[in-house]
């Protein structure tokens, strides 16, 4: 009995979909999850990315840390050398992980206070101190922020984190201008009044005077003398309406208001910017720009009049009609970005266009997409997973808008990815970040595993598209974040004991028919075989697929998984799903030639110039040897041909510096080496029209007639650089010649 | 538009400047002396860069090249002997907006102005430093300054000088915070110029000392380098200069040097024959004082105010004995 008949109910499954006979088990309630998955059965003990501190106090505000580098970098600064040390190493980290759990469990809030929680939590039996001691060393940590998990709300409350540090980086430098501003116009003003008529009356020179000795001046004289001395340069009174107009509007600038005057009754009005639709975000963007071009106006007018270069001749005209058609992208970059957090799975399309109009307008906007489940049916109803089509096609389209700086990734690889969404946020420009929330699967993985599991398999694959990174989309777009991002699936070391106890490594690549093992509602897409039913024909999903279709035969593909007790396990995958797996992987092969990994085009230039080279190569070396053997009649032949390549790529090798050959010359015309000309005068102080002086103040022969060969000859002479060239005189008739010839000589 | 309005403008009415808007009083520098390349090289600078005169600042000390302020027609301040630097930061730290250079000879610098010298390194102040090293006090009619070499007769040391001379180039190099040094020699204009330029545009102490000729004291001192060619290394790099080929024609001694090496700086700046010339020693990373020091918010004039009364308070004999509280803003 061949083995296509003996499993032959595998073979059914396998191309059906559907179980029949003995020796294959449908997988509901056996706990299956991946093989790679068997190390994280619980993740509160593990010390991971997760939870995340989102830092909003001391030096390091605004930053994104996670608890475990937080705790690394207190236990070097408290834990000193020796066993005093491990013991506290080992408290600390028994606290964090409580920490952990009590999150896991549902818990939230800052991470002190949790921290202040957890301490009577990792209580020592007959060590009362140690829980004192460790509630105190909290007080080592210089920063605190909120603790997040990685559950559903995380991304949104991540990417606001950053956003606002973004803004508050923002808000900080354009503070800084309008202060500026403020200031050096109110200077104007204040020195205008100090020389008018009203700033030199008594009173105003009484007020300007310290009080203590004020008593001791006579103030009407001072005022007489002042007014008889002082400049009589009034303001004038468009230039006055001008910078009192302009100190208005930055005074009140609604857009990043002074947090000191915030907090007055008189206050100015402030603007929120963040929207959780992109609707409401453009209506408010449309609503303000006119007070952002107001504002604009008054930043340029202040900045012109603080330089002293505000003409009225020039300027009134341009800022008679300034709107907001005269802004440019520098100055809406200077004012804050509009986030909008779009809810989970609330992407549909309304949303998307407005979405898409938003970005492709170029709006300071920042823009969070979430999706939920990547396994849900496509809208057509073909029975195929629309791998989160929705997200994924949002991602893939705003890179092809050009400006609009987009992020993909699944939520489990956000804080890997902290750098690039502040990045990010602070691009110039529309963004778009776009995160597989892990929260459709209805399985017992948590958020994290699921989320993790999703890009690591390539369902969603992480990505970057930075607009202004370079030139070329090599260096725009960036597949570097993904695990293994030149294979078609990353393969980890997957380590077990055998039926032997023996240890065993095996290389276990990790594909889309993993991830989707992770979700119950797609269990009838796996089988699994007891291990006494294993055999030849199964083989692991990943060969499969990579193997011609031709010559798969009765193969049939398999994952490898752990049951809710370890133990390892074999499940065939169905047909269907593997043609989704398929689908999948050229999805991937789309992205990573995008990111130059295996690109066809690279790839067929290459070759052909390889093999155009090695053609060319060949010719040359075929007639370098048939005139070698010609010159040297058929002896050292080998020699000689190494000699002359060696020659010729010699002679091949361009030299950085290579010196140019020197210009042709009329040996009787007088001339100038003017590039090495010091500019010392001393051919100057001899006559300075027969010596000249171009636009780098070096000299050159001006009129050769505007002076003799005497003085040709005495500059050439005393020219300490030695580049003055005397030639032949132009009088034949001018005494002394034959000597002056003779001197002349050396500086031809 | 690509830039914001305000700079829009303010570029659509710049004045632009040639060489001659730069020129000041007319040098009174001896015929051949190398301060007149100097000068030509910064007056270049000036106009390709557009550095408008009101935000230049040329300072100097004492000396023929301290002089120099005198014929730039920008702001300047000819300061007391050796004391160029301290000014010149003390300028810079209050108006970081200005194009601040410094000019200073080799006794000025190295000799009474030594110890300013060596802190301005340390604080790594965003200055143009261009030190003129003719190796004598040439104002002072000859006498031998730090960097005379061994044997020089001048007035001051009849029977030739006794020491070797000071190597302001590793002095420099072994400074903490050294960012920029460079060497150059007014007989090789384009380089010089090119030097410069690469000192103005660091950010932080760019040190260029200028090997120069005094025609009038020590007249044969660099006669063997101006004859030979062979006799100065020019050193190249990517991230350093680039020598052209009509250049390279007459200077074919050259060497690639990463400007990243100190090690090697050091090294190549330890050589007096043949004399280097580039850029030894680039770090652009080194903090700069003023950076560090910067006051992030403007002071109103009313907290300038405050301050004063409060500061002027306490040396105040208060006729009533009753002294007023004042707060600090």
């Amino acid at each position: 009995m061949d083995t296509a008949a003996r499993y032959h109910e595998q073979q059914l499954f396998f191309s059906t979909g559907r179980r029949q006979g003995v020796g294959i088990d449908a997988i509901n309630g056996l706990g299956l999850r991946p093989a790679l998955f068997a190390y994280y059965r619980d993740l509160p003990r593990l010390r991971y990315d997760f939870p995340l501190v989102l830092v909003d106090q001391g030096p390091e505000a605004g930053t994104i840390r996670s608890l475990s580098s937080v705790v690394d970098e207190m236990l070097h600064e408290i834990a000193p050398r020796g066993m005093d040390g491990e013991r506290l190493r080992k408290h600390v980290l028994r606290l964090e992980r409580e920490v952990r759990t009590l999150l896991a469990g549902g818990g939230s809030g800052r991470m002190s206070a949790l921290w202040s929680q957890a301490a009577p939590l990792v209580a020592v039996p007959g060590d009362p101190s140690a829980t004192s001691v460790l509630t105190h060393i909290a007080d080592k940590v210089q920063l605190d922020g909120d603790l997040v998990d990685c559950d559903r709300a995380m991304p949104a409350r991540v990417l606001t984190h950053a956003w606002q540090a973004a803004q508050q980086r923002k808000g900080k430098a354009f503070r800084a201008i309008v202060e500026r501003l403020v200031v050096k116009l109110s200077g104007i003003l204040r020195a205008a009044f100090i020389h008018s008529a009203a700033g030199q009356q008594p009173d105003a020179l009484r007020a300007s005077l310290g009080g203590t000795h004020r008593e001791v001046f006579d103030f009407a004289m001072m005022s007489r003398l002042v007014a008889r001395n002082a400049p009589k340069d009034e303001l004038p009174a468009s230039r006055r309406r001008r910078i009192e107009s302009a100190l208005a509007v930055l005074k009140a600038q609604p857009f990043f208001p002074d947090p000191r005057l915030t907090q007055r009754p008189e206050s100015p009005t402030t603007f929120n910017f963040r929207f959780d639709n992109c609707a409401a975000a453009a209506a408010a963007y449309r609503e303000r720009l006119p007070s952002l071009a107001a504002v604009v106006k008054a930043l340029s007018i202040a900045e012109l009049e603080v330089e002293g270069a505000y003409a009225e001749a020039q300027h009134d005209a341009f800022f008679e009609h300034f709107d907001d058609t005269a802004l440019s992208a520098d100055d809406i970059a200077m004012f804050p970005d509009y986030l909008v957090c779009i809810p989970l799975d609330h992407n549909d399309a309304p949303e998307n266009a407005g979405l898409m109009d938003m970005l492709s307008a170029g709006l300071p906007v920042k823009v969070l997409v979430e999706t939920s489940d990547l396994l849900e049916e496509a809208a057509v109803g073909t029975g195929h997973f629309a791998f989160g089509v929705r997200s994924s096609r949002l991602a893939n389209t705003a890179t092809g808008l050009g400006g609009v700086f987009v992020v993909q990734t699944a939520s489990s690889n956000l804080y890997a990815l902290r750098e690039r969404l502040a990045k990010s946020f602070a691009h110039r420009g529309a963004g778009l970040v776009s995160v597989y929330a892990g929260a459709g699967a209805t399985g017992d993985l948590p958020l994290y595993l699921t989320a993790a599991a999703a890009m690591e398999s390539r369902a969603f694959p992480a990505f970057t598209y930075d607009p202004y990174a370079g030139d070329n989309l090599a260096a725009r777009f960036s597949l570097e974040d993904n695990p293994q991002p030149a294979a078609d699936w990353p393969v980890e070391p997957f380590e077990y004991a055998d039926e032997n106890q023996q240890r065993v490594i095996e290389e276990t690549p990790f594909t889309v028919a993993d991830f989707v093992l992770c979700d119950p509602r797609y269990a009838a897409h796996f089988a699994r075989v007891p291990r006494e039913r294993w055999n030849a024909a199964m083989i692991p999903a990943d060969e499969w697929l990579a193997r011609d279709p031709k010559s798969v035969g009765d193969m049939m593909p398999f994952v490898l998984a752990v049951d809710g007790e370890d133990k390892l396990q074999r499940v065939i995958v169905d047909a269907r799903l593997m043609q989704t797996v398929a689908r999948c992987r050229t999805f991937w092969h789309r992205l990573q030639e995008q990111g130059g990994v295996h690109n066809s085009h690279a790839e067929i230039l290459l070759a052909r110039e390889r093999a155009q080279w090695e053609q060319a190569r060949a010719k040359e070396q075929e007639d370098l040897r048939a005139s070698t053997m010609a010159a040297a009649g058929g002896n050292g032949a080998t020699m000689a041909v190494a000699n002359a390549t060696a020659a010729v790529t010699k002679a091949a090798t361009p030299s950085a510096t290579a010196p140019t050959a020197a210009p042709e010359r009329n040996p009787d015309e007088a001339w100038i080496d003017t590039a090495r000309c010091p500019s010392c005068n001393e051919c100057q102080t001899i006559n300075d029209r027969l010596f000249k002086y171009n636009d780098n103040k070096q000299a050159y022969i001006g009129d050769v007639r505007a002076g003799t060969f005497r003085q040709m000859v005495e500059a050439a002479e005393v020219c300490q650089v030695a580049i003055i060239h005397p030639g032949k005189p132009w009088n034949p008739d001018e005494p002394g010649l034959p000597e002056l010839l003779q001197r002349a000589e050396a500086f031809q | 538009m690509n830039m914001p309005v305000t700079q829009c403008l303010i570029k659509l009415h710049e004045a632009h400047h040639n060489l001659e808007d730069y020129q000041g009083g007319v040098p009174r520098w001896c015929s051949g002396c190398g301060d007149n390349a100097i000068l030509a090289a910064v007056q270049r600078l000036c106009r390709d860069e557009n550095l408008a005169p009101e935000r230049t600042v040329f300072v100097s000390g004492i000396g023929c090249s301290s002089r120099f302020p005198h014929y730039m027609k920008t702001y300047g301040f000819h300061g007391i002997h050796g004391r160029a630097f301290p000014i010149a930061q003390g300028v810079k730290m209050a108006r970081p907006d200005l194009a601040v250079f410094v000019n200073t000879g080799d006794g000025d610098c190295c000799s009474i102005g030594a110890a300013h010298w060596i802190h301005a390194i340390r604080y790594n102040t965003n200055l143009t430093v261009i030190l003129h090293d003719n190796h004598v006090y040439g104002l002072t009619k000859k006498q031998a300054s730090p960097t005379s070499p061994r044997g020089l007769k001048s007035n001051t040391t009849p029977r030739g000088a006794t020491l070797e001379p000071m190597n302001p180039l590793t002095v420099t190099l072994g400074v903490t915070n050294a960012s920029f040094v460079a060497q150059a020699v007014d007989w090789v204009p384009e380089l010089l110029f090119d030097i410069i330029q690469k000192a103005y545009h660091h950010r932080g102490f760019s040190f260029v000392r200028i090997i120069q000729r005094c025609p009038e004291f020590l007249p044969k001192m660099f006669e063997p380098w101006l004859h030979d060619p062979g006799r100065t290394l020019l050193l190249s790099h990517p991230n350093g200069l680039t020598i052209s080929p009509e250049l390279s024609r007459t200077y074919k001694n050259q060497i690639e040097h990463d400007p990243s090496n100190l090690d090697r700086a050091r090294e190549i700046a330890s050589s007096e024959d043949p004399i280097p010339v580039g850029i030894l020693y680039h770090n652009p990373a080194v903090p700069c004082y003023d950076d560090l020091h910067a006051v992030s918010a403007m002071r109103t004039d009313e907290q300038i105010r405050a301050g004063l009364e409060t500061e002027l308070d306490k040396v105040t004999v208060w006729p009533d004995d009753s002294a007023p509280a004042r707060q600090v803003a």
